[in-house]
């Protein structure tokens, strides 16, 4: 039982999903991961962590994503390799061709999947559905093979030394029908709008007095998030309604979702719990917001805060 | 020109639910059906493309009868005719089958589908029309640069963080079309009660082929199922938050 | 939807003397204006608490003799037969909803000017009151003082007649056994004054005989205050009040805790501008503390996580609540039930406990529009009939209180679509920025209640940012129009009082501004001196005050009228409204009227000085909280330049508004007119109010002619003078 793990990267920095990808892949097997770059050298010493057996360079023409380019080279290495399962991370660019791909190759195929399992010789996939109220299993009779899109952050990133040999893998590309120009930075907007904001600091009733408000709005400023808050803030009037989050005030799903001091209400979970990585930070361990939060911390909000800010 | 804006009827899920006998889905008295959020974005930016070029817009989904009213919500919204596939799976590789044959028989400039939809998330069915399909796709796109007479199709995708990758894609392409794009205009009651007249093509697919995957069990997880705890000092704790974070936004 | 088990404590019973309280909801006495001369009005409000879960009702304050007669405000009577026969009403619709019910039997002494009965009240001292000056008491001898604990064993008996199970003997807000309680109003020199012992005497002694006379049937409520912020002279905490609990808590059956004298009850009634809920839990858990008894308490109760934990912490056994009960009298239902979205917030504005203040009114709610209209108009707030006309599409134009309303109500009848327009980019109108004020945090859940509730209707649709003409509105495709497009405050400084704009206002200019623009658009004064022209009478120009103030301006408050926000006198907010402006260096200016402004100055003269002496008010800035006006300009386009013609054939068969764009107006009755349009869309003609019930008496032959046979009588023999 092999599995591939195809590596991601942007600006000559391999993306830390790749080292989940390899954290959840030895779990199943001997691992190969691919790296496709122009120019892939580099790259090697990054996924070269203790699990992985092999590693794979595939050299392209494009030197950032490029649709057609890793397609390619991801179905010539499956055709070739045969992996029992191909992870890939659940991002923007796995989405441009890993479907493509399972589907031109008759493979199995599920996204967002937070969890992977043998049965004998059968792959069970873990996956959410309505919006994460329920979770499936799902297998894939009559697949030899099997390609799944893993939720980043799931697993924790793979670490330590690792022995892999190292080998090229030639593809002959077509030229691509999507070209990548360009890299750019995003305009920054001056309007606070909750909605469009990819990284949320969130403070609630747990913060206590008007005061502490300050410290939270510092911090969320050094970590580059902009700062939402729970209902009874704007009830207090200490932070305008444009800054709730929540069924009566906004509904938000940023890429990161930081609370401090947020209980759960139902009303303020209904606002921020399809976001993308939900962290919890709380006194009460009995708080709802760990039932939707991915990651929680039983812990004094300030200490954290404090030593948060150090790290920013 | 011509666009096809491929279009899904979603599953909406209160708070309470309850599993069908045979445990592979939920039961139907427990879910709600909504236009998926994506693709008013995507029906959109085609309407927005139309007005400034002309042509026409063509919705397409994949389902049951109940799923005409999403397709009579974009109708509402502007687009000029809807088909309606009959058939009945949901994964990405049956319905991007089930479309395939209808959208490569509209011979359009441009396919709009949106990322994923709100109750599965795959974020798979458009990418797979493409193949089938065998056009150029770009996804979670953010801004559309049509140039009809260059036969290209400037995008911008929205990459995790924010960061944008600019890609060219040679059309006829298909794009899956990210929120936040545009602003999806508002139908009066008047563009409601028409599209209610409107008659909605339905055409049948033969589906021979295999699924992309098969739902052995449906469950309700674990409260706290997935809430990772982390332990230690506020130094350690504050550590590995920042670690998330910085990984999450790229 | 299940309830949390955190709330579960809130649903055991409880025992209370005699009788049993099937859960820890209470509805404590309260006015609501009908009394016992309105007795289905009466009836049907209490009655609903109990159809919504509430095990135990109260009236509000129930006279025990015609020397204790609070009109012009409404309180209940139980003098007589009659007054028996119409609470006994409400006693049993109580029970038939499971539900106790309690009466708050009440002599007033010098706080009664009884001005129907013209009787004279007794009291401890000849005092006058200390807010019905004019009112004087007998200084009680120890005749009048057995009259008086008589009072209370005779009334006591009527209400056991009538069917209540809970008979107080009340004496909180410094009503007659509090007053004997507390040396401010309590000068008595014999065994009724002085010690502790002596003071506590007259109320012990009350609580004795009428435990003796009705004790075995009825639990038996003391409603004290235990605090009346009076420093020495009033009823304090360990010096009375403790003591008192100890020296009689073998009598009583329950405690009703609150706090505060009557001159000053918003220190009770607490409006959300200035307390956070569960004020008086502290004095609540200090006799808690001692007492063997359950203790009940009122502190604008809303949020149930707070009401379990004060339960299940030992401060409290009864979550009391009058105003929640009032927008929500379903709230412990909607707990039970985990339907904790659907709650009706109390936002504290104490616009209910206005009307009371004002005399006379019934009570309103600017949350719950049907409170108060239980029986006259037969308003259910959670029962909806499907309208006659639903199969018609609504467009409602303005999503501010009125727009929301309308929209939640027509879409709750069953109206096929409902398009709720409006112009901004969120719903709520002038309530998005309102609540921005300084205290008025809490206002905001009148917009999130609205929001949560058209989110689950599918059959309304909210479509924000989108300012539609008179000619989108024809063309919309709606069968039925409603405008509520609210209103703006007065640019020119047009006012109230000279119905006149005044020389040199204009808003326009930067140096000037209305409260929208201060507060909606942002707009900022510059310089340090600002005047404030305040005609409106309510908390706009003291809010700006306030919040200008903080800012860091000097702020010169001017009104034409003898006081500055006179209706907060009403909603209790006055004293503390105050205190903030004068600890903020705010200087009111009463009885003057500009007579110009100008560049650097607002020129005044006091409104009667007959020979118009100008002041010069130094002024960088000028804020108009003159007046307001409608959002006319798109009904009027409709209706005058399209035309109901010309519209109709567009599609449209009917056109309405509703709220501020008809004539500005409270907010409550603002959600009012949206409510009464949706409620009755299908009636012949919705512009027009249908009739209400009036509880009065109508004259009829038979007893026109008993009445004059029963005068004949009283004078017959008599001899002309």
């Amino acid at each position: 039982m092999s599995v591939l793990v195809v590596a991601e990267h942007i600006r000559g920095q391999v993306r830390d999903v790749t080292r989940e990808l390899i954290t959840a892949g030895r779990e199943l097997g001997p691992v190969t991961v691919a790296v496709i770059a122009r120019d892939p050298a580099p790259l090697v010493d990054a996924v070269n962590v203790e699990g992985v057996a092999e590693i794979v360079t595939v050299q392209v023409a494009t030197d950032e994503f490029e649709n057609d380019a890793y397609q390619s080279a991801v179905e010539a290495l499956i055709t070739d390799r045969r992996p029992r399962v191909t992870l890939l991370g659940f991002t923007v660019n796995s989405m441009g061709y890993g479907p493509a791909a399972a589907a031109k190759l008759g493979l199995g195929f599920a996204s967002d999947v937070h969890g992977v399992a043998l049965e004998g010789d059968a792959v069970v996939a873990t996956r959410s559905f309505y919006g994460s109220k329920v979770s499936a299993e799902l297998d894939f009779p009559g697949a030899e093979s099997v390609m799944l899109l893993l939720r980043p952050t799931t697993w924790v990133p793979a670490e330590g030394p690792g022995g892999a040999s190292v080998s090229s893998f030639e593809v002959t590309a077509s030229p691509s029908r999507a070209r990548h120009l360009e890299l750019v930075e995003p305009a920054t907007s001056t309007d606070v709008d909750i909605t469009q904001a990819g990284f949320l600091l969130s403070i609630g009733r747990g913060i206590g007095e008007k005061e502490n408000v300050e410290m939270f709005r510092e911090l969320a400023e050094k970590m580059g998030a902009t700062l939402s808050v729970s209902r009874p803030l704007v009830d207090a009037g200490w932070m305008p309604a444009s800054r709730q989050v929540g069924q009566s005030g906004k509904t938000v799903k940023p890429t990161v979702y930081l609370a401090f001091g947020i209980s759960g209400a139902v009303q303020h979970l209904a606002g921020m719990k399809t976001s993308g990585t939900i962290i919890a930070v709380n006194t009460d361990p009995e708080a709802a917001i760990f039932n939707v939060a991915h990651y929680g911390a039983r812990a004094d909000l300030f200490d954290v805060a404090e030593e948060l800010e150090k790290l920013f | 020109m011509r666009i096809v804006v491929c279009i899904k009827q979603v599953l909406v899920l209160g708070d309470e639910v309850e599993f069908q006998d045979d445990g592979l889905d939920v039961d139907p008295d427990y879910l709600d059906s909504a236009l998926n959020e994506w693709d008013s974005f995507a029906t959109e930016e085609a309407l927005q493309l139309r007005e400034r070029l002309g042509g026409e817009v063509v919705l397409v989904t994949c389902g049951a009868r109940e799923s005409e009213a999403a397709l009579r919500r974009c109708l509402a919204m502007g687009a000029d005719r809807a088909i309606r596939v009959e058939a009945t799976g949901r994964d990405p590789f049956t319905v991007a089958r089930a479309l395939a044959e209808v959208v490569r028989a509209e011979s359009p400039d441009l396919v709009f589908c949106g990322v994923q939809s709100s109750d599965a998330v795959q974020a798979a069915t458009g990418t797979v029309l493409a193949e089938l399909l065998g056009l150029p796709r770009a996804a979670v796109v953010t801004r559309v640069g049509y140039d009809e007479d260059a036969r290209k199709v400037v995008v911008d995708r929205e990459l995790e963080g924010g960061l944008l990758d600019r890609v060219e894609v040679d059309t006829p392409a298909v794009l899956t079309i990210q929120t936040g794009i545009n602003e999806p205009r508002y139908a009066n009651l008047r563009a409601i009660k028409q599209a209610e007249q409107v008659e909605v093509d339905v055409r049948s697919a033969a589906d021979d082929g295999m699924p992309a995957y098969r739902v052995r069990r449906m469950f309700v997880p674990e409260r706290g199922e997935g809430a990772e705890m982390i332990d230690g000092s506020p130094a350690e704790i504050a550590g590995r938050i920042a670690a998330i974070v910085k990984e999450r936004l790229g | 939807m299940a309830r949390d088990p955190k709330h579960d404590i809130l649903f055991e019973p409880i025992k209370i003397g005699p009788k049993t309280m099937k859960n820890r909801f209470y509805q404590v006495p309260h006015c609501n204006g009908f009394g016992s001369e309105k007795p289905f009005s009466q009836a049907y409000f209490r009655a609903l608490k109990a159809e919504g879960g509430f095990a135990g009702v109260a009236t509000e304050y129930c006279s025990i003799s015609p020397e204790s007669d609070d009109t012009h405000r409404m309180s209940a009577r139980i003098w007589d037969d009659g007054d028996i026969k119409n609470l006994s009403l409400m006693c049993d619709m109580l029970h038939e909803r499971d539900a106790l019910a309690a009466c708050e039997l009440w002599y007033g002494g010098p706080h009664a000017p009884n001005m129907e009965s013209r009787c004279v009240a007794r009291g401890p001292s000849q005092i006058p009151s200390d807010f019905e000056f004019l009112t004087y008491a007998i200084e009680a001898d120890k005749d009048d003082i057995r009259y008086l604990q008589n009072l209370y064993v005779e009334a006591a008996k009527r209400a056991r007649t009538a069917g209540f199970d809970i008979i107080y003997v009340y004496g909180s807000h410094s009503y007659l056994p509090q007053q004997f309680l507390t040396p401010f109003y309590n000068h008595r020199t014999d065994e009724y004054g002085g010690s502790f012992e002596n003071r506590a005497r007259f109320w012990r002694e009350t609580i004795e005989m009428v435990k003796e006379a009705v004790g075995d049937d009825c639990a038996i409520c003391v409603r004290m205050s235990t605090d009346m912020f009076l420093g020495e002279a009033g009823t304090q905490l360990k010096r009375d009040c403790l003591p008192f609990v100890e020296l009689v808590d073998h009598l009583v059956d329950v405690w009703d805790i609150n706090l505060s004298g009557i001159a000053e009850w918003g220190e009770d009634a607490t409006p959300s501008r200035f307390y956070p809920q569960g004020r008086a839990l502290p004095w609540q858990a200090a006799v808690k503390a001692i007492s063997k008894k359950p203790v009940l308490g009122v502190g604008r109760w809303t949020n149930p996580d707070m009401m379990a934990d004060a339960i299940r912490e030992g401060k409290l056994d009864i979550i009391a609540t009058c105003r929640p009960s009032t927008s929500d009298p379903f709230l412990p239902k909607k707990i039970d039930e985990g339907r904790l979205d659907d709650i009706r917030e109390c936002i504290g504005c104490n616009v209910c406990i206005s009307r009371w203040e004002i005399g006379g009114p019934p009570l309103i709610c600017t949350q719950n529009a049907t409170a108060g209209e239980e029986y006259r108009r037969g308003w259910h707030p959670e029962r909806f009939t499907k309208a006659s006309n639903s199969d018609n599409d609504v467009l409602v134009v303005g999503a501010g209180p009125a727009g929301m309303e309308c929209a939640m109500i027509l879409g709750k009848r069953g109206m096929r679509r409902v398009h709720l327009v409006e112009a901004q980019d969120d719903m709520g109108g002038t309530m998005r920025w309102i609540p921005q004020l300084p205290g008025l945090g809490e206002w905001a859940r009148i917009v999130n209640y609205r929001k949560i509730q058209i989110d689950k209707l599918k059959n309304v649709e909210f479509i924000p940012s989108m300012k539609l003409s008179a000619k989108d509105v024809a063309e919309y495709g709606a069968e039925i129009v409603v405008v509520a497009t609210g209103s703006y405050w007065a640019t020119d400084g047009l006012n109230g009082a000279s119905h006149a704009p005044i020389p040199g206002a204009d808003a326009s200019l930067a140096w000037q501004a209305t409260p929208d623009q201060i507060m909606g658009e942002g707009k900022q004064l510059q310089g340090d001196n600002i005047v404030i022209f305040d005609n409106d009478g309510y908390f706009m120009g003291v809010s700006l005050a306030e919040k200008l103030a903080e800012e860091g301006k000097k702020v010169t408050l001017m009104t034409p009228m003898g006081h500055v926000a006179s209706y907060m006198h009403f909603t209790l907010e006055a004293p503390n409204q105050h205190r903030r402006l004068h600890k903020l260096g705010v200087e009111i200016v009463p009885y003057h009227l500009p007579t110009r402004v100008e560049q650097g100055a607002v020129v005044a003269a006091h409104v009667y000085d007959e020979d118009g002496h100008e002041k010069s008010f130094a002024a960088d800035g000028v804020v108009w909280v003159a007046q307001r006006r409608s959002n006319e300009a798109l009904f009027r386009e409709l209706k005058d330049s399209i035309g109901l013609e010309q519209l109709k054939a567009e599609g449209v068969d009917a056109l309405y508004r509703i709220g501020d764009c008809e004539a500005p107006r409270l907010t409550a009755d603002a959600v009012f007119s949206g409510h009464r349009l949706a409620r009755e869309i299908d009636s012949p003609d919705p512009s027009i109010p249908l009739p209400f019930k009036r509880e009065r008496r109508m004259v009829d032959d038979a007893s026109v002619a008993m009445e004059k046979a029963e005068y004949a009588a009283m004078y017959a023999g008599a001899t002309a003078s």
